[in-house]
């Protein structure tokens, strides 16, 4: 299957343009109605949810054109050159993502004003202190490791 | 510095004001966006709410107990590491 050097430039071009359309939608992140919720009203009572979001993506892409060289002992002269002119090309490419939100604060709105209540998120504070205090304990271990010495 | 600004973006948007009664809410956001050629990455957090009542407007900021906590316990960890190093390097003094 022989490439052309025009067929890989334009697949290239393609796939530039499908990274940009892709990284735009996720810059969609980075609008207000991602981090409030639209309003919950309930009676006299109107919810508005806060969270904190983060988003992230990178993608690769590469492509290489070079003239093929004939090795065949037993090809003639004829068959030698035909090969050598014919062009070869590859690519590859490559992405990955991921985006995260969290809860951060209810907003509440009733007959008795505007009320901002905080959520603590228990289970981020566990495996944070988890993670941190066992970081520290193993820097408190190797400090009393050389103490003895 | 234009394509360091290009690149990152450190910007603050409204969202759409929520009316109930005569109290309207405004809240506000920023959104850290950094922007690669083939990558990127956007961090989008809100910061207070906007309330207007008969004319008056007031600003109240939201607060990420949660952030802060664990901001908490780092500092922590960090303060108990250097002061065991504090400690450490007395002892040897002596």
């Amino acid at each position: 299957m022989s490439v052309s050097l025009d067929d890989v430039m334009k697949s290239a071009e393609k796939n530039q343009e499908y990274v940009a359309r892709t990284l735009e939608k996720l810059f969609v992140a980075a609008q207000p109605g991602t981090v409030y919720s639209p309003p919950v009203v309930s009676g006299n009572y109107t919810v508005i949810t806060a969270s904190e979001v983060m988003a992230g993506g990178g993608f690769g892409i590469a492509t290489g054109f070079g003239g093929a060289s004939s090795t065949t002992p037993n090809s003639g002269e004829q068959n030698a050159s035909a090969q050598s002119a014919q062009p070869s090309g590859g690519g590859g490419g490559g992405g990955g993502g991921g985006s995260s939100a969290r809860p951060v604060a209810v907003i509440v709105v009733g007959p008795d004003g505007v009320d901002v209540k905080p959520i603590l998120d228990i289970s981020k504070l566990a495996i944070a202190g988890i993670t941190t205090w066992g970081a520290m304990l193993m820097v408190l271990r190797q400090i009393a490791k050389r103490r003895r010495r | 510095m234009t394509r360091l600004g290009e690149i990152v973006q450190l910007q603050t948007h409204q969202g759409t004001p929520t009316t109930s009664g005569n109290i309207t809410v405004t809240p506000e956001s920023q959104a850290l966006s950094l922007r690669l050629p083939f990558g990127g990455f956007v961090w989008n957090r809100p910061t207070a709410i906007v309330i207007e009542v008969d004319r008056e407007r007031q600003r109240i900021p939201i607060v990420d107990v949660t952030r802060i906590a664990e901001l908490a316990l780092v500092g922590l960890m960090i303060g108990l590491i250097l002061w065991s190093r504090v400690g450490d390097r007395k002892e040897s003094k002596k």
